[in-house]
């Protein structure tokens, strides 16, 4: 994360010229514009024009119902109704409050397995290549084909309940997707099989990236695993962690394929998140005006928290070099 | 399919000969090439202009010139004629349902499309649409002007509001030129005229051509219910004789005794599930009154927040006792799944699981040849049972007006949907089409795929079967119901909650939609509820 | 390092605790992918974890052989839905490794592009669907509705961010020594990034181009919206493999999964010996 100082402000900079000296010393030169010109074509391209339009649509009631083209939506103008009516749906909140309760319950479940099989692979031992590729399969499998597994795999008679009878010693029964807290369960399970994987990965590079004399000295002088662990290797991967977290949280806000084919959101709201939600009212009741303002607001709030986090990383960083 | 079909042709090419031309029976009258041309059984009847040949009884689905199918095809040769005709049409169309246009049935017969395009030379383009994404294509096509489709196909309830967004043509006056004959008394729609503005119709116009009947029907297994030792049981745990239930009160009690999950057999599997669940709660529901109870007065105020809504409300959560556990979960594919793997022992389904479950040819299904049919149970009222079934979802056509001839589009409906091509094409087991119209059901090839003892029931069903919500804001009201239906299936309302809550969503919906327009359409809708009443005995 | 044989023992039961519970829904599959007809919803006693009577029925179907069991008509075969993924899919990456890469390296290097960062992770954070309705009817406008190439691009757009992102980690982290002094021996700037800089980064630019191919490879939601019948894709042709029959195609959908799995996997295999080297996003530095 230690680029991010060095480009969203330039505050930083005082100590960027410093190492990028070489590069600057030609002055700014045109192949970094036309290196960064596509992404950027590419970026404006995909926001401008949907903003834009959000923007104008969701001042207005305009649906496809209407028989009114999107261009002539004026003739629909609610104003800020759309923004005051979103503030008040409580299925709103609803999904809103259910994706982050999946995020807090999934994405930290996700990050210490993963952390835990990632210290497990630290050392060598015998057909370990192996088990390492076979534990990355889940993150391979279409998240479609994984719903459709999953969704047979909970059913009352299925797989899962078997397992757990043949664990209990007695007969287990439970019908997972058809009641809403089990089906919540059945969602957050499927995503951590699918993902812990990816947690695995990130955070396994981090701790073979550490330095394995310190550890070997360390060893020698006696400390515990736990001393290594705490006092050698979580300082060294913390940046990596907080990555590992970024990266699984973003996705995990979006969560939608491998859910809406296991539950399409249902029993009732149960399992409803933002992105069901938003592809319900956007293809049942095609309420386009309303879905355009929940973009922006979403987008909105997005952006205030990814400043932030940038912001408040960035400060850190200058905090420790300084 | 495709390619092993392109096979079997090539192969009968190369072997040429008589036996090929036998063997190939079933890819006969495909474009590739017509061998059957040359048998004498191709000949149309004296006096014919069109329709398939190459079977015995074909000549039922011939047609003369002043025929609806005559007057189609004559129109569009003109239109031809003129030069202004597009070489193809372009057809949405979901895809359980495209093997009914483009399979051969029965031996020895042209698929739909091929006979179609022989007799105007217009290619049919089909273009397939998964299930459940028939609405939202077609108002992404609507939407986007992207004109990826010249028709449309999605459920009759939806008319209204597709009629709405200005992106179907309206139809009336190619109905009055064409003269599509809908409502013959013999061979036309149920219901005569009222059956004709139920399905195609809204606001007065014509804005689709009704191309299917999901009349939901009720099955019953014979095997178990003819069973000696299953009768005798019941009989005196129940004190009455096991037979096909008259009334919910014994559809419960026999569901009951047949609910034995541990032997892999449910009491009933009608659907409890998101989206499809409330069909069979408008069942319990609109049967509490004689002879109907509606959904809305006809002054648009809803009637559901009742002691007879929380009653249906109630029978219908307390039902899942019998269903599978995982009832709230299953849409009518694991239903029919269930069904064919014989973990049933009554359903409530499309009429057309007997065509594919009681069928020598599947051979994943189980329950080939013990399946029977029965009418909706009822309820005693003042001394006459109410017996009451629902019309929903139903695929009907209408013409997009991004259509680059939208009367050429017309006209291929009016072909598709009169009684003679349209009994043909639903007697072909090869998709979801289901018969709706008098002439199907005394059709002896609809008999042969439905069954006799089910076309019967078809028949009688349509006759007791109330219309779903077909008017704007259709989609809105159903979800509001069917979120709260679902909210008392799990628990988290109960039955005087959910109806409470679905009132008054209801009143919000119908504020936003427009009351002026809802009460005519309610009106229309409302009297074209049937008022048959059967005798208790 | 002394190691116990308890040590070892411990850390094997975990590690095939750890594969079970990763194998079961994989298992699940492959083994529905043999199963006939009548295994594929069974429940309770009558439930099979390994196909009573084995058959590739689920694989001759999907590629539009007749099988008896499974008397459907398969408007499409599965092997364009395989084409359309892997076309779109590869392309996809491609463009988002390309322009990420290139990025990345003018905003380490340069310092052009500094919105770039905010921006892209904007970008990811947002879920598409919030803004599928102008795209599609942008995509309608450009002609890109059910094509292999307005598809790629979508996948392309999408998954920069990540391209983006973990390449710039790996550029901030290289030294610069070896690029100066080719820069001062005169080597052109371009000739820099594309000679000596790229070849160093072989392994990130491995496992990074693996992450994106997957999560292209994964999508579902888009793909539903802007296809519409010539590049459908896997997930999307795999929803649609379903009948009155028999309900969902649940053998046919697991045979195309298990198909579906393989280019990843190989993927993942080649590129085995970088992937874990590659992905320390620069973090280390600090």
């Amino acid at each position: 994360m230690s680029n991010v100082d060095d480009t969203a402000k330039p505050v930083a900079s005082g100590t960027v010229e410093k190492t990028d000296s070489h590069f600057h010393a030609y002055g700014k030169n045109r192949l970094g514009l036309y290196l960064t010109l596509p992404a950027q074509i590419l970026v404006l391209f995909i926001a401008l024009f949907p903003l834009l339009m959000q923007l104008y649509i969701s001042l207005t009631d305009w649906t496809p119902l209407t028989g009114v083209r999107w261009p002539q939506a004026y003739q629909l103008w609610s104003g800020l109704a759309n923004y005051a009516d979103l503030l008040d749906d409580d299925r709103f909140y609803g999904a809103l409050w259910r994706t982050f309760f999946i995020i807090i319950v999934a994405v930290p479940i996700e990050f210490f397995l993963g952390l835990a099989m990632a210290l497990l692979f630290m050392d060598e031992f015998p057909a370990k290549r192996l088990f390492y590729s076979a534990l990355l399969v889940p993150m391979m499998i279409v998240p479609a084909v994984a719903g459709y597994m999953f969704f047979l795999l909970f059913q009352s008679g299925g797989p899962i309940n078997q397992l757990l009878s043949l664990a209990l010693g007695t007969k287990v029964a439970i019908s997972w997707l058809s009641d809403p807290d089990l089906a919540l369960a059945a969602v957050i399970i499927s995503d951590i099989w699918q993902w812990t994987p990816l947690m695995f990965l990130i955070l396994l590079a981090g701790l073979l990236g550490v330095p394995s004399e310190q550890l070997k000295a360390a060893t020698l002088l006696g400390a515990s695993p736990w001393q290594r662990f705490l006092t050698i290797l979580l300082p060294k991967i913390k940046a990596i962690m907080v990555i590992a977290l970024a990266i699984r949280t973003i996705e995990l806000f979006k969560i939608f394929d491998t859910l809406y084919i296991m539950t399409a959101g249902g029993p009732g709201v149960a399992t409803e998140t933002i992105s069901v939600f938003i592809f319900k009212i956007t293809t049942q009741e095609l309420v386009w005006g309303y879905v355009a303002a929940l973009a922006l607001l979403i987008l909105f709030t997005l952006s205030v928290i990814a400043g932030l986090a940038m912001y408040f990383l960035q400060r850190k960083k200058r905090e420790v070099a300084a | 399919m495709t390619i092993s079909n392109k096979h079997t042709r090539r192969d009968a090419l190369k072997l040429g000969g008589k036996s090929a031309l036998l063997m190939s029976g079933a890819v006969l009258g495909t474009s590739f090439i017509r061998p059957g041309r040359s048998f004498a059984a191709d000949a149309l009847e004296p006096g014919m202009i069109g329709g398939p040949t190459g079977f015995p009884g074909a000549e039922l689905y011939q047609y003369g010139p002043d025929s609806p199918e005559g007057r189609a095809i004559e129109a569009v040769k003109e239109i031809v004629g003129k030069g202004t005709a597009p070489k193809s049409i372009k057809l949405a169309l979901s895809e359980g349902s495209i093997g009914q246009l483009t399979k051969p049935f029965p031996e020895g017969a042209p698929s739909i499309k091929d006979l179609w395009e022989k007799e105007t030379g217009i290619t049919l383009d089909i273009i397939g649409i998964p299930e459940g994404q028939g609405f939202t294509k077609t108002i992404q096509d609507i939407s986007t002007k992207a004109g990826a489709y010249d028709i449309y196909t999605l459920d009759y309830n939806r008319l209204g509001d597709l009629a709405e967004t200005g992106g179907v043509v309206k139809l009336d006056a190619y109905v009055e030129k064409h003269r599509p004959e809908w409502d013959h008394p013999t061979e036309g729609y149920v219901g005569g005229e009222q059956g004709v503005s139920l399905l195609n119709k809204y606001s007065g116009s014509y804005y689709g051509v009704s191309l299917d009947g999901d009349f939901q029907t009720w099955i019953y297994r014979t095997d178990l219910f003819g069973d000696d030792k299953e009768r005798r049981a019941f009989q005196s745990k129940y004190g009455y004789e096991l037979q096909q239930p008259r009334t919910w009160k014994e559809l419960d009690d026999i569901a009951a005794f047949f609910h034995r999950p541990d032997e892999g057999l449910f009491g009933c599997t009608d659907l409890r599930n998101q989206g499809w669940g409330y069909t069979n709660w408008y069942q319990r529901y609109v049967s509490t009154g004689s002879p109907n109870r509606f959904l809305w007065s006809d002054d648009a105020e809803p009637l559901i927040n009742s002691a007879e809504g929380v009653m249906a409300t109630q029978e219908y959560i307390d039902s899942l006792d019998y269903h599978s556990p995982d009832a709230i979960s299953w849409g009518w594919p694991e239903q029919y799944g269930n069904m064919a793997s014989g973990g049933t022992a009554m359903t409530c389904a499309f009429s057309n699981m007997p065509k594919f479950l009681d069928n020598a040819a599947n051979e994943g299904s189980k329950v080939t040849g013990k399946m029977g049919s029965m009418l909706p149970p009822g309820r005693e009222i003042d001394g006459k049972l109410v017996r009451r079934s629902v019309l929903w979802f139903s695929l009907t056509s209408a013409v997009s007006t991004q259509a680059e001839n939208p009367e050429i589009c017309y006209l291929f409906l009016q072909w598709l949907g009169s009684s003679k091509i349209y009994t043909w094409m639903t007697a072909n087991p090869a998709g979801y089409f289901d018969p709706f119209q008098l002439a199907n059901f005394s059709d002896p090839l609809v008999m042969r795929t439905y069954h006799d003892y089910h076309v019967e029931t078809i028949k009688e069903t349509v006759r007791r079967a109330v219309p779903t919500i077909n008017y704007p804001g259709a989609t809105a009201f159903h979800n509001a119901l069917d979120e709260n239906l679902m909210a008392a299936l799990t628990g988290s309302k109960t039955a005087e909650q959910a109806m409470a809550d679905t009132e008054k969503q209801w009143s919000r919906i119908t504020r936003r939609t427009g009351k002026e327009k809802l009460v005519a359409a309610i009106r229309a809708n409302n009297a074209a509820w049937p008022t048959i009443l059967d005798p208790l005995g | 390092m002394q190691r116990s044989v308890i040590f070892e023992l411990i850390r094997y039961c975990l590690v095939l605790i750890a594969l079970f519970f990763a194998m079961i829904p994989v298992f699940w599959m492959i083994s529905m992918a043999f199963k006939p007809i009548a295994e594929w919803t069974a429940s309770g006693a009558d439930l099979t974890w390994w196909p009573k009577a084995p058959t590739l029925d689920n694989f001759r179907f999907i590629f539009g052989q007749n099988t008896n069991a499974l008397i459907v008509e398969l408007e499409r075969t599965a092997g364009r839905a395989i084409l359309a993924s892997l076309l779109s899919s590869v392309i996809g990456t491609l463009i988002a490794m390309v322009v990420g890469t290139s990025a990345a390296y003018g905003l380490s290097r340069y310092n052009y592009g500094k919105n770039l960062p905010l921006a892209l992770i904007q970008l990811r954070l947002f879920p598409p669907l919030a803004v599928m309705i102008p795209v599609m009817i942008m995509w309608t406008f450009l002609n890109l509705v059910d094509t292999w190439w307005g598809l790629s691009l979508i996948y392309g757009i999408v998954t920069l961010p990540f391209s983006f992102w973990l390449m710039k980690t790996y550029f901030d982290e290289m030294p610069k020594e070896i690029e100066e002094a080719a820069l001062v021996e005169g080597c052109s700037r371009f000739r820099v990034f594309t000679r000596i800089t790229l070849p160093m980064m072989a392994g990130p630019l491995a496992s990074s181009a693996l992450l994106v191919f997957i999560l292209n490879w994964s999508d579902y939601l888009i793909a539903l919206m802007l296809t519409t019948r010539e590049w459908v894709t896997i997930p999307v042709y795999m929803a649609s493999l379903s009948s009155s029959m028999t309900g969902q195609l649940y053998g046919a959908k697991a045979a195309l999964g298990l198909i579906a799995a393989i280019p990843p996997v190989i993927f993942g295999i080649a590129i085995q010996k970088h992937l874990v080297r590659g992905l320390t996003f620069g973090a280390l530095k600090q």
